[in-house]
């Protein structure tokens, strides 16, 4: 065989598994994608168990002392939030009571499933997180994501041991908002963020006597009239308005939480009534 | 002829040719002649014809899109909305998206047909309208399941769209809930064919108040495109505008309409659009406009003339400035039935009721006693009525062969010029009228304005009153003129036919002893003052004139303005009221009227108002329908202006 061709033989190689990947059935092409997918989450499942055994090690290296204070602040912590969760309870139950009384149909109810993430997804300039819980969990595709912040996304993808999380900073994700204390609907789409900068939002369709700026700013919260997020959860501050130029609506910006940039552990709201998800990109019938 | 030769080196028999024929230049000659005519023809389509041809393709392969702008509001004279816009929530369907789904929905239907070895397989575009259906259904499906509704897909519409507006949206589903509108939002992907798609809707917040002077729209499938928008050559797609039918929507429609916005789409041959478009500008609202109506005083006249029961008209005008307050005609209709569209039960409904006329403008009524006010004015000054004129009534009075009767055919004794006003007695006023004479009565009628429109900005003004003479009696009827004529003029009835716009720039030009008054329905807080040559009446004539009228809303016709629901402390009111009769096939209907203005020592508002009676031969006084609308008005107008010094109290009597 002439040298030349034994030299081009890997490109050859390479050119024939693309042609080949190009002609295979689609079908074919989702499997090996999910196979792959599935083959490939050990590795990140372990890399992200990895890290916790390390800052489990670098907690070691810190004196007694330090544990000690530590360990009396997460005491007073933990004081407050269980007065919190009576107080929540207390409400609740006074909640349910008025949802009764006037006779007002109930929020779908939840189920929670605590999460860490494992990594931020890079393929999707870093909108997407992965968290350690998939369908082993009872994770459903659709379900509301939230963090200490308020709201952090919404499950797109589930896997058997991972999901994927679209985030409330990505501009694939729309949902419908209220401003705290109004009832109307706004529609709010995350901004072109780029990574490593404090996140930002779009607000649309937001009545003309509504006001807010970055020196008196208005929190922006789930409306539950959406469907699939409960309503209460906060999903930021709302630091713009200015008119639009069709004069109907005001358009804005949202400032999002920045812990969301640096968010280690969620908490997944799975539906109890599967049926209230709805999988994102299932428009097509 | 060639001659074959033998080929030395192969032996072969070849077939060769005798180079430099001279007659071979000929053909080079041809064939760089038709080269150059190439290459020239070249170098022109290409080099020269550039311009043109990138025009052409332009034109060929870019779409114009034109998206109306919403329309500006409307507000009262403080501020308030009295026409707005709502937004319009609705879920579209980009066609132009789905082209690969309508290619494979044709192949899955037309597989199965023939898997089915169906010898029925309809033709191709049927399949392909099949196809499209199908599509669209199922996205029409999967809102249903979000939404939990039933809608079904309109196949004709579908059809028609996809023939004419392929690159424009395709509305799936229109006007929808807040409740609605929400699920979609959160549950429609973002990237999805469907999308939400939000319009203006021309909304009253007030429904049907000041219907008539407001206007409505109605849809406008070819809207004024802006000249700046770029693309005029382009084949161009409007979306559906609106544009102002009747009112003050239809007169101030060029500074309403917004400023057009759009977009350009390259197009492939098949007419779908390719993302993103080329240019893109948004719409921006048309302008504002204050309007000098004032919403308190129109609720004011509106509920009460409600109350009444009977069609009418109400103006009230800001008398320095001309500036309409009031402008109300019942029965009205409500404004919002009008958007999206006029339903044919509406439109029925309003025609029943006689709704459509602006009564205010539109209607012509003879005035009947408040045009006793003018032949006052035309007697004083052409000197035959004085301040302390009187005439005995004796409840009748002879004009020619004829017998006119006073009010109620009652037997006053002595009356004096304020009593005659006060009292409204139409014996003084034949007799003064008489002897002042139509050409002095006409005259100052048209001095007055009173024989042609005010000028107002509504459109459709009414243009045919007039105020009758011996000269027009001849050209018109061909008949003479008689004393009975010149006494009808004098109280009103006859052919004297006005608006009720008429009358009240009438009053209000009394009120500033002035002659003419242009209304206006457009608020200027700087706008100054109005001026118009003098009454020129006598101070003495005047001040007569305005204690029979101060007494007419007392003690006379229109005393009911001094009940607890209409008066107002310090107020001191002008008015005169009036009882018109019209003969209708039906039989004789009257008409209620009543003018005036206050206060007496600074006039500031002057009203008309005329309410038609529905019963033929039913007394429908104008103290009785018409004086309470403007009580009403009166009174809203005094909470908003403020306190007024009540008239010193008598002296004692010794």
């Amino acid at each position: 065989m002439p040298r030349r061709f034994d030299q081009a033989r890997p490109f050859f190689t390479l050119g024939l598994v693309l042609l080949v990947w190009l002609i295979l059935p689609g079908v074919l092409k989702r499997f090996a994608r999910l196979s792959f997918y599935e083959l490939k989450a050990p590795v990140d499942l372990a890399a992200s168990y990895v890290g916790d055994l390390q800052d489990f090690w670098s907690q070691k290296t810190r004196t007694n002392n330090e544990l000690i204070v530590a360990a009396r602040d997460l005491a007073a912590v933990n004081a407050s939030y269980e007065f919190r969760m009576r107080d929540d309870a207390r409400l609740r139950t006074e909640i349910s009571r008025l949802e009764e009384l006037l006779r007002l149909p109930s929020y779908g109810e939840f189920r929670s499933e605590p999460a860490r993430v494992v990594r931020r997804d890079f393929n999707a300039w870093w909108q997407r997180i992965i968290v350690r819980k998939g369908s082993n969990h009872g994770i459903l595709v659709g379900s509301p994501v939230v963090y200490s912040g308020g709201l952090a996304g919404r499950v797109v993808e589930v896997h058997a041991t991972t999901s994927v999380v679209e985030l409330i900073s990505s501009p694939g994700l729309r949902l419908a908002a209220v401003f705290d204390g109004d009832d109307r609907p706004v529609s709010f789409q995350g901004g072109v963020n780029p990574p490593l900068r404090p996140a930002q939002g779009v607000l649309e369709f937001v009545p003309l006597d509504l006001f807010a700026t970055s020196a008196a700013p208005r929190s922006l919260v789930t409306s539950g009239l959406g469907g699939i997020f409960p309503p209460g959860l906060i999903v930021g501050q709302v630091v713009q308005l200015e008119p639009s130029t069709d004069g109907l609506f005001k358009t804005g910006r949202v400032l999002i939480d920045e812990r969301l940039g640096r968010i280690t552990e969620v908490t997944v709201l799975v539906p109890i009534d599967p049926s209230v998800v709805n999988a994102p990109g299932e428009a097509a019938p | 002829m060639p001659v074959p030769r033998t080929n030395e080196r192969s032996g072969t028999l070849i077939e060769s040719h005798r180079g430099y024929d001279p007659r071979l230049w000929v053909f080079y000659g041809f064939v760089i002649l038709l080269l150059g005519a190439l290459a020239s023809g070249l170098f022109y389509q290409q080099l020269l014809r550039t311009g043109i041809h990138l025009e052409r393709e332009t034109v060929q392969s870019q779409r114009r899109v034109v998206i109306p702008g919403p329309r500006g509001n409307l507000y009262d004279r403080d501020g308030r909305l009295l026409v707005g816009n709502r937004a319009r929530f609705a879920v579209t369907l980009h066609l132009d998206e789905l082209r690969t789904e309508f290619r494979h929905e044709f192949l899955r239907i037309r597989r199965n047909y023939r898997e089915a070895d169906d010898q029925n397989i309809p033709s191709a575009p049927e399949l392909e309208r099949i196809a499209r259906i199908s599509v669209v259904e199922g996205y029409l499906g999967r809102i249903n399941r979000i939404l939990g509704t039933q809608f079904q897909v309109n196949t004709e519409t579908l059809e028609r769209h996809y023939r004419q507006q392929r690159i424009l949206p395709y509305l799936l589903l229109d006007d929808l809930q807040p409740a609605h509108y929400a699920r979609l939002l959160e549950q429609l992907p973002v990237t999805s064919p469907l999308q939400l798609y939000t319009s203006s809707l021309r909304d009253y917040p007030h429904t049907s108040l000041a219907a008539h002077t407001l206007g409505y729209v109605a849809a406008d499938d070819d809207v004024e495109v802006d000249e700046t928008l770029p693309g005029s050559e382009l084949r161009t797609f409007k979306m559906r505008g609106t544009v102002g039918r009747q009112g003050l929507e239809a007169a101030l429609d060029p500074r309403l309409q917004g400023q057009s916005g759009g977009a350009i789409y390259r197009v492939n041959p098949a007419g779908y659009r390719l993302l993103p478009p080329l240019e893109q500008r948004r719409p921006v609202q048309g302008a504002d406009v204050v309007t000098s109506l004032d919403l308190d005083l129109q609720l004011a006249a509106e509920r009460t003339m409600t109350e009444m029961g009977l069609a009418g008209a109400a103006v009230a005008l800001d008398v320095a400035t001309g500036e309409v307050l009031v402008l109300a005609s019942k029965p009205d209709y409500d404004l919002n039935s009008f958007t999206p569209r006029l339903t044919t039960a509406v439109n029925a409904d309003i025609q029943a009721r006689g709704a459509w006329m602006n009564r205010a403008t539109q209607g012509l009524y003879p005035p009947g006693s408040t045009f006793k006010v003018l032949t006052s004015i035309a007697g004083l000054r052409s000197g035959h009525l004085h301040p302390d004129s009187s005439v005995e009534c004796t409840g009748t009075y002879p004009v020619g062969g004829r017998v006119f009767v006073c009010n109620n055919h009652r037997d006053r004794g002595t009356i004096t010029f304020p009593m005659a006003l006060e009292k409204s007695c139409n014996t003084f006023f034949y007799d003064f009228g008489l002897k002042t004479g139509i050409d002095s009565l006409a005259a100052e009628a048209r001095r007055f304005g009173l024989d042609r429109p005010t000028g107002i900005e509504l459109p459709y003004e009414a243009t045919r009153m007039f105020v009758p003479d011996p000269a027009w009696k001849l050209a018109r009827r061909n008949e003479s003129w008689f004393s009975g004529d010149t006494a009808n003029v004098s109280i009103g009835q006859g052919d004297l036919a006005l608006t009720p716009l008429q009358m009240a720039c009438f009053i209000a030009s009394f009120a500033r002893n002035e002659t003419l008054t242009h209304p206006t329905l457009l608020h200027d807080p700087d706008r100054p003052r109005q001026h118009s040559p003098a009454t020129d009446l006598p101070l003495a004539g005047r001040a007569a004139m305005l204690a029979g009228m101060e007494a007419v809303t007392t003690t006379g016709t229109g005393r009911i303005l001094q009940t607890d629901r209409f008066r107002v402390p310090g107020l001191r009111i002008a008015g005169k009221t009036g009882t018109a009769q019209k003969r209708t096939p039906a039989g004789t209907l009257n008409f209620a009227w009543f003018i005036g203005f206050a206060p007496i020592e600074n006039p500031r508002i002057a009203i008309a108002i005329m309410m038609e009676g529905d019963t033929p031969g039913e007394d429908t006084g104008g103290g009785r329908y018409a004086a309470p609308v403007a009580g009403a008005i009166f009174k809203a107008w005094a909470a908003k202006t403020g306190r007024f010094t009540p008239p010193p109290p008598a002296a004692p009597s010794p």
